[in-house]
């Protein structure tokens, strides 16, 4: 089925978990949208709130963050850091008036290749039907400064050098 | 804002002996100090040029103890000399300190953060009625007019754990309480009108970083956002970067902010930079009930944890 947008999702995802369930997703022929782009990180721990912002900056629609269950966590406890860290973020977030229906964390073990399925799928599809991420596009095109290069004084100075 | 000013009440909060009396104890317990080489240092504020201004002083010998005040245009957090930012201050010894109440909570957070010991400390407390606000007309006395806008809702009037404490406050007036209702009226804004009020303010901004380098929290050797190779905020003043530098700088004060304001006083853009770090502190009071004070406490919201922490958000 052809869609008029395809959307850019990111998937921040821990190595140890997530990444494997992504694995099993692939090795068992389950079938998820290829908008995703998977970035392997050691731990959720790892995952700065600015790698997220920077996704939103650099042109992604949607980010998905995912690891660990807690308690599960391979360095012990980086997913419990992790997770006050994005519940203070999504907060942050939403006072700057992001839409925090474009960002999604999840707990994706390694043997849940289906629930990785279904957390692509179901983003992929959401951001889909709420369209491009309008506000940083626009946000990365701005300037500042007014961009008139070309005024005649300018362009005199300019000839002159 | 001059008409909204002059509608205001501009009976003093405390009367002009106080100050005098303040800074007198501030001269005799620095005479004190440097007199008995408790101290290499003391730094204090001295009068500025301009009428009814202030600087920070760094005071060695007793013959300078002179230039020491205290007044309403005292604004600088002197905790910023505590940090290795400023090593050159730092470097001369044990140095007393004088602190009103946002700047002993700075002083607690950094104690809480390992980035000073108690005993490298001396603290000259001051109980603070206020000080003045970024536009106040300096020729009136600390009033409702000129006092800052985060003094409206101070809570640390009187300092706790120092070593020596300066003046006794009169009863306070209430006043009202606007960064809360500020906050309250964007807090009621519908997302993209919140946005486009962050927008109009970050895209003001002019990267000068003066709301990093006032701050006693952002002592890091290297700031992730002066990193290139890879980049992680861009550099140039453009409205893109600005968000980001705006958003990762509230991100790494949250639960650790301790709400002194100096980065809203030093933003030449008037950039209501405060009005994020109460919203992180307001926000971590609610998930974790944590809240910056004049106690040092070990760790922070954001490096602790608790297994049933709320995970209502995560999937």
């Amino acid at each position: 089925m052809k869609h008029d947008f395809e959307p850019k999702i990111v998937a921040f995802v821990c190595t140890w978990c997530t990444y494997a369930g992504a694995d099993l997703a692939g090795t068992s022929r389950l079938q998820y949208p290829p908008n995703v782009r998977v970035l392997k990180f050691p731990c959720t721990g790892r995952i700065d709130p600015v790698f997220i912002l920077r996704a939103f900056q650099k042109g992604a629609d949607g980010v998905l963050v995912s690891g660990c269950h807690p308690g599960d966590c391979h360095y012990m406890a980086g997913n419990y850091h992790a997770r006050r860290r994005f519940a203070a973020f999504r907060k942050l977030l939403e006072f700057v008036g992001v839409d925090l229906e474009r960002l999604q964390f999840s707990w994706v073990s390694a043997a849940e290749g289906g629930k990785w399925v279904e957390m692509v799928t179901g983003l992929t599809e959401r951001v889909r039907t709420m369209g491009p991420l309008a506000e940083f596009k626009e946000l990365e095109q701005a300037e500042c400064w007014s961009g008139k290069l070309d005024t005649p004084e300018l362009n005199e100075a300019y000839q002159e050098i | 804002m001059n008409n909204k000013a002059q509608q205001l009440d501009v009976t003093p909060l405390v009367e002009a002996t106080y100050y005098q009396a303040v800074t007198a104890a501030i001269r005799s317990e620095a005479i004190r100090l440097l007199g008995e080489g408790k101290v290499a240092a003391v730094v204090g504020y001295r009068a500025g040029r301009r009428n009814n201004s202030a600087l920070p002083a760094i005071v060695t010998s007793i013959d300078q103890v002179d230039q020491l005040i205290f007044s309403p245009a005292c604004v600088n957090n002197l905790a910023l000399y505590l940090t290795k930012a400023k090593n050159e201050v730092k470097g001369k010894g044990k140095l007393a300190l004088v602190a009103k109440g946002c700047d002993l909570r700075a002083v607690a957070g950094l104690l809480g953060e390992n980035q000073l010991k108690r005993d490298d400390v001396h603290l000259i407390g001051i109980a603070c009625a206020g000080v003045y606000g970024a536009e106040a007309d300096r020729g009136l006395p600390l009033c409702e007019a000129t006092i800052a806008r985060k003094c409206r809702e101070c809570t640390v009037h009187e300092p706790q754990r120092t070593d020596a404490v300066t003046g006794i406050l009169p009863k306070l007036k209430e006043l009202p309480h606007l960064e809360s209702e500020e906050l309250a009226r964007l807090e009621a804004m519908t997302p993209k009108e919140r946005w486009d009020y962050w927008q109009a303010h970050f895209a003001r901004c002019i990267r000068c970083l003066a709301c990093r380098q006032v701050c006693p929290f952002c002592y890091c050797e290297q700031c992730l956002c002066d990193k290139n190779r890879p980049q992680a905020v861009e550099s140039s003043p453009r409205p893109a970067g600005n968000s980001a530098w705006h958003i990762v700088r509230a991100m790494h004060l949250a639960g650790r902010c301790s709400a002194c304001a100096e980065c809203e006083r030093g933003c030449p853009m008037d950039i209501p930079l405060n009005l994020l770090n109460r919203k992180m502190a307001k926000e971590l009071k609610e998930l974790y009930a944590y809240e910056a004070g004049l106690e040092p406490q070990e760790k922070g919201p954001l490096t602790s944890y608790k297994e049933d922490d709320d995970q209502s958000f995560i999937k």
